[in-house]
């Protein structure tokens, strides 16, 4: 900003000098008025000349047509042009009057055609300077925000990612395999099939940029047998799935850490367990996406347990802006999740109809 | 308590039923070593600890309503206890509170056995975990009591810190009034002011804490005597310095 107003200052002082030089040349004024003329007319034109910045940023080049911009800058630059003018004809007015200036006004009233293009010309030149100014800066913003924007999104992606297997669920998920390899060894096989196929699933869908809804509904099905496995009939899902939200493309584990979240600090802490409810919805245009459980009321929340909450909130503002938004319910005995996402159909590839672990899964799905 | 030729008499404690039955399997096939007890939670823990007077608890640390510190902090310091979880930053706090030994999932049944020739070595010494030093660091760093256990025989009490009326001092025990009723717990007053959020809670006497809540006005009682009057109508002695605590305060 300051480099512009020198530019404008330099060019101030070299029409400074060319308003003088025409006066003195042309007209045959005297040297001594010619400068105490043309020095302020140059300064002053080249505060017009700042000014112009505003019609520019009115009338930006890349979103207004040329004929608009033509005749906003011929309007201006007339006025502009006419007003310096105006205001050189009052000042050499005020020079008569001092001895010594005689004929000073009808020797400026003389050039003023010459000042009149001049005037246009300058200010048509300041005109490019602003334009060439303001692209700059718009290129620099654009770039300013969008390394913010890919920070944002890789450090969203990251602690997805790192977030996506908890340690502590594969330990405890061998521990049960370990539990029942000699309570009952089919039983352990099964878990141990379970586990690979979730793992599996999960590092296929998680190099992914989108998934189907319907994938990540898989994703969790598996989450939710293993964990049925270690929490028994402790861990009660209930599904309320619409069929037209399965093809809708979701970024992957999303739903999986809120669905571990329900299960961690809500069912597991319930001596008698609880039901944890998935419900997804189309609705137009949009999809809608809510995981609820019930939790102790009377166990103090823990650290920690509003971290991948708020990795989810992150990545969905990161990929959608104000488009994915999360609310949350939570009262002392239950606990709410609702995304909604702009409604995207991933056609490749084919949806995958979540496979429904339970007998309570498959009595909601029918009904 | 008697050992040497005797049963260790151990209870499990998890939530997991399938981890308490592999735990129990693999205790006893041990013939040294009795199982009386599997508990699936905290308070039932504190139960069978109070009823069954065990030698040795393998205690899970995340379980439902009280966790595996807390559960520790009730229970009888001449118990051996090992802790068994599948989160190894919670090591670092069991060794910090004195635990015999900690055993990481899926346990390692020569980890087992070594856990528990150390139990039996520290039974036989007749060590005891010092209760007061537990109760602080079972806490984790840095964040406030939100709840205050008593022992009452086999069953516990939890108070909330918002039911929490006021504490008193009574000799070595506190005692913890809450809505009309009050609860002994063995604990010096100092210790349990430490562990409580001090914006809320204020030491206004030498032998009482106030929750700032339940204060409703003070008086002048005599020249340079003055009483807390609570909601309840609950009179309260006020220290010179405790005045300035709460005046500071309010």
């Amino acid at each position: 900003m300051r480099s512009v107003h020198l530019l404008f200052a330099a060019i101030g002082l070299l029409l400074a000098s060319l308003v003088a030089s025409l006066l003195s040349l042309r007209g045959g004024a005297p040297w001594g008025e010619a400068v105490l003329l043309g020095l302020p007319l140059g300064l002053v034109y080249a505060a017009i000349c700042i000014a112009a910045r505003y019609p520019c940023r009115a009338a930006p080049l890349a979103r207004t047509g040329v004929a608009r911009v033509a005749s906003t800058h011929a309007a201006a630059s007339l006025l502009s042009a006419g007003s310096w003018l105006l205001i050189g004809g009052a000042l050499s007015r005020a020079l008569q009057a001092l001895p010594g200036f005689d004929g000073a006004a009808a020797r400026f009233a003389d050039e003023t055609p010459t000042f009149l293009v001049v005037g246009v010309l300058v200010y048509l030149l300041a005109v490019a300077v602003h334009y060439l100014v303001l692209a700059l800066e718009t290129a620099r913003e654009a770039e300013v925000r969008g390394v913010q924007a890919r920070v944002l999104a890789r450090e969203a992606e990251l602690r997805a990612l790192r977030a996506q297997v908890d340690p502590h669920f594969l330990f405890n998920s061998l521990n049960s395999i370990s539990a029942l390899t000699s309570e009952d060894p089919a039983a352990a096989r099964r878990m141990c099939l379970l586990l690979a196929g979730f793992l599996r699933r999960s590092l296929a869908l998680g190099a992914r940029e989108r998934i189907t809804l319907g994938e990540e509904l898989a994703l969790v099905a598996d989450y939710l047998a293993i964990e049925k496995v270690r929490f028994g009939a402790r861990v009660e899902v209930r599904q309320e799935i619409d069929e037209a939200s399965l093809s809708c493309a979701v970024p992957p584990l999303l739903m999986q850490p809120l669905v571990e979240n329900a299960v961690r600090h809500g069912v597991a802490h319930l001596l008698e367990g609880g039901t944890i409810g998935i419900t997804t919805r189309r609705e137009g245009n949009r999809i809608a996406v809510v995981i609820e459980n019930p939790r102790d009321p009377e166990r103090p929340t823990s650290r920690g347990e509003g971290v991948g909450l708020a990795n989810v909130r992150d990545r969905l503002r990161s990929l959608y802006g104000d488009e994915g938004r999360t609310s949350i319910r939570a009262n002392g005995a239950s606990f709410r999740v609702e995304i909604t996402l702009p409604a995207v159909v991933l056609t490749v590839p084919s949806p995958v109809p979540p496979p429904a672990h339970g007998e309570s899964a498959h009595a909601a799905r029918a009904s | 308590m008697p050992h040497g030729p005797h049963r260790l008499r151990a209870v499990v404690v998890d939530d997991e039923s399938l981890a308490r039955k592999a735990l129990r399997r693999e205790l006893e096939s041990d013939p040294a070593i009795e199982v009386v007890a599997d508990c699936a939670d905290g308070f039932a823990a504190v139960r069978a600890a109070s009823e069954m007077k065990p030698d040795l608890m393998l205690l899970d640390i995340q379980m439902p309503r009280l966790d595996g510190f807390e559960v520790l902090e009730m229970i009888d310091p001449a118990i051996a206890v090992v802790f068994v979880t599948a989160h190894d930053e919670h090591a670092v706090r069991a060794f910090e509170v004195n635990a015999v030994d900690y055993l990481l999932k899926p346990v390692d049944p020569e980890r087992l056995r070594e856990a528990v020739g150390r139990a039996r070595q520290r039974l036989g010494r007749g060590e005891r975990m010092p209760v007061a030093a537990l109760a602080a660091a079972v806490r984790p760093p840095g964040v406030p009591l939100a709840r205050v256990l008593v022992r009452d025989g086999p069953r516990v009490h939890v108070i909330t810190t918002d039911a929490l009326d006021y504490i008193e001092a009574q000799d070595d025990y506190i005692a913890v009034h809450s809505v009309g009723k009050s609860y002994l717990k063995q604990q010096p007053i100092a210790a349990i002011e430490a562990t409580l959020d001090p914006a809320r809670f204020i030491r206004i006497h030498r032998s009482y804490i106030l929750n700032l809540d339940r204060l409703s006005r003070i008086e002048l009682y005599a020249k340079d005597s003055r009483i807390a009057i609570l909601h309840d109508g609950t009179r309260l002695p006020l220290s010179r310095a405790g005045h300035a605590r709460l005046k500071e305060l309010l």
